[in-house]
């Protein structure tokens, strides 16, 4: 029964990854490889800490959002003057970064060692400690998280960031500030980003730099390619389908030694055939146009 | 010491320029971000590593079929992937993302038949040669005789034959090019054979010296791209330079810093080229209504 919690839980953190990630990718049109970046800085700002100056967890939650926040008006505000394939690239460039910080900054983050012993979270004197409690806490704070997307994208700002990204320069010449509002589509999905990141930290109570590589972005990009964006449904079942995967793959009983490799050749895969035959995803709305 | 690392940081970018070249040749001409350009190094680092070190061929011969058949590959590529794209009118965000995937796809096939380990394909310990208080192995003197033979020809190819005004005019302006009477697609194989073959030139040449493992064409490419903008996007030449300058660089990093912090000097580099001079060292300001992408 806790293989099953197990994956629920890490279908919760990813939900929160895919759905803020949709909000830059799916509403605003700004393709960034830099999610698991803000990922990590969650992580890493919360157990940091937690650890070090004992702080509970819901103002190191706090603190990792207002981090990820602050950390991504660094790249938002320069960068998103600059068009298509080259705000990718910065984008890809600011991961890497995060990644050689988080990676050899040893005296803080304690580098490729990683940081051991991460306090499960306790909220208001509500200890959360097994496995089946840790799926209810993430899955209260996927839907808080996912209400709270669904809310923002439906609102005006939603609204105003679909014209964007469908027509940059006509929602311009409505009076519509174009960098502010991408400014703040970057600020809330990085801040949702960390929250991820802090449930991570908290389930698996160890945290190393290899799990917000680069590829970490491309996977979390995949799972919204995959499922579809532009709405809430697409990345959801992205989610669940990319998390379900892998374990499919054990039932069928390949080698271990492969069976990262054949995943992520079926995700490559999956990602050639989608952007060629549907390039909305299994159940999204912007078709990437 | 001061020109031994100077010496080093060039050598090291005559390696990020082949890559870079190849990549410049694809980017420039048919605008597609080719992320799948470092799958193709890593490809031809096993081919000829299946070659050389397996079947116990000749040097030259294994470099030839690798160069021969990551030339295929190259053309293969794009008459599978991108030129079905390109013809339903898909964005170039389309196309960067199929190229993620293909880069996942090639990757993970190779890491699934070879393992992950890194294979040694010289094994030998490499003759040096000292000039003065430099000194430089065997494999560093060809890798800068390779570049600049290769640069040469290229630049004559561009500036002095048909099929280097062919290819200059399909950057400058692909639709012209097909009402020339050219077909397009013939220009993009051929893009992308030279383009490909220039990735595995460096792919054999850093292999011998280094080694290889399944990751190393996301590191040449992600070097060869950020050469390729701080040089200049459009412009050959500023591969090759943007590259030589990347390359001294990072061995000045190495020296003053410290080796771990190489890819955060690289790409803080590549975010600020990006931020300030996105035209890159070479290139010319252009006005709004002119600027391409």
């Amino acid at each position: 029964m806790n293989y099953v919690f197990h994956l629920l839980t890490m279908i919760n953190i990813y939900t929160i990854l895919a759905l803020s990630l949709n909000l830059l990718v799916g509403y605003t049109g700004l393709l960034s490889l830099s999610h698991a970046a803000f990922y990590g800085i969650g992580a890493y700002i919360s157990t940091l800490f937690m650890m070090n100056i004992g702080l509970p967890f819901l103002p190191s939650l706090f603190l990792a959002i207002l981090g990820s926040v602050l950390l991504s008006l660094i790249i938002s505000i320069p960068s998103l003057s600059l068009k298509g394939d080259y705000f990718v690239l910065a984008s890809l460039g600011f991961q890497i970064i995060v990644f050689t910080i988080l990676y050899n900054w040893i005296d803080v983050t304690r580098g490729p060692y990683g940081i051991s012993g991460i306090p499960r979270p306790n909220i208001l004197g509500i200890q959360v400690e097994s496995i089946a409690s840790y799926f209810i806490f993430s899955g209260v704070l996927a839907a808080i998280c996912a209400g709270l997307l669904y809310l923002i994208g439906d609102s005006p700002f939603g609204r105003v960031l679909k014209a964007i990204r469908e027509d940059e320069i006509s929602a311009a010449a409505l009076g519509k500030n174009i960098p502010r509002f991408k400014v703040i589509a970057f600020a809330i999905a990085s801040g949702f980003a960390a929250v991820s990141g802090v449930l991570f930290a908290g389930y698996l109570q160890y945290i190393d730099p290899t799990s917000f590589t680069l590829m970490e972005s491309v996977f979390i990009l995949s799972i919204i390619i995959i499922g579809g964006t532009g709405n809430l449904s697409g990345p959801i079942l992205g989610t669940i389908l990319m998390i379900i995967l892998p374990e499919i793959l054990r039932f069928l009983r390949i080698p271990d030694t492969i069976a990262p490799n054949v995943r992520e050749i079926i995700y490559g895969i999956l990602i050639i055939l989608i952007m060629r035959f549907q390039p909305q995803g299994l159940s999204g709305e912007y078709k990437f146009e | 010491m001061i020109i031994q690392l100077l010496v080093n940081g060039i050598i090291n970018g005559c390696g990020y320029a082949l890559v870079a070249l190849g990549f410049a040749f694809i980017y420039n001409t048919t605008r597609t971000f080719h992320f799948a350009h470092g799958a193709v190094y890593t490809l031809s680092a096993y081919f000829f590593y299946t070659f050389y070190n397996l079947l116990n061929w000749s040097l030259s011969l294994s470099a030839i079929l690798t160069l021969g058949l990551i030339a295929l590959c190259g053309i293969l590529i794009d008459d599978v992937i991108y030129t079905p794209l390109v013809k339903q009118g898909a964005s170039l965000f389309i196309q960067m993302l199929s190229s993620l995937g293909l880069y996942i796809v090639i990757i993970n096939f190779i890491a699934m038949v070879f393992q992950s380990e890194t294979k040694i394909l010289n094994p030998e310990v490499q003759a040096t040669y000292s000039i003065g208080n430099v000194i430089l192995t065997r494999i560093q003197i060809v890798t800068t005789a390779t570049f600049v033979i290769i640069f040469g020809l290229l630049m004559t190819i561009l500036k002095k034959t048909y099929l280097g005004k062919v290819i200059r005019a399909m950057r400058d302006n692909p639709d012209l090019v097909s009402a020339m009477g050219i077909n397009p697609q013939n220009v993009r194989r051929v893009v992308f054979a030279l383009g490909s073959a220039l990735a595995s030139v460096s792919a054999i040449l850093i292999g011998l010296d280094v080694g290889i493992d399944p990751h190393i064409g996301l590191t040449a490419f992600l070097n060869g791209a950020v050469a390729v903008i701080i040089g200049g996007v459009g412009i050959f030449e500023g591969a090759a330079l943007g590259a030589i300058l990347l390359g001294l660089l990072q061995s000045f990093a190495i020296w003053k810093i410290s080796a771990r912090w190489q890819e955060l000097i690289t790409f803080l580099l590549l975010i600020l080229f990006l931020l300030f001079r996105s035209e890159g060292i070479l290139g010319k300001r252009r006005r709004i209504e002119e600027a391409k992408i």
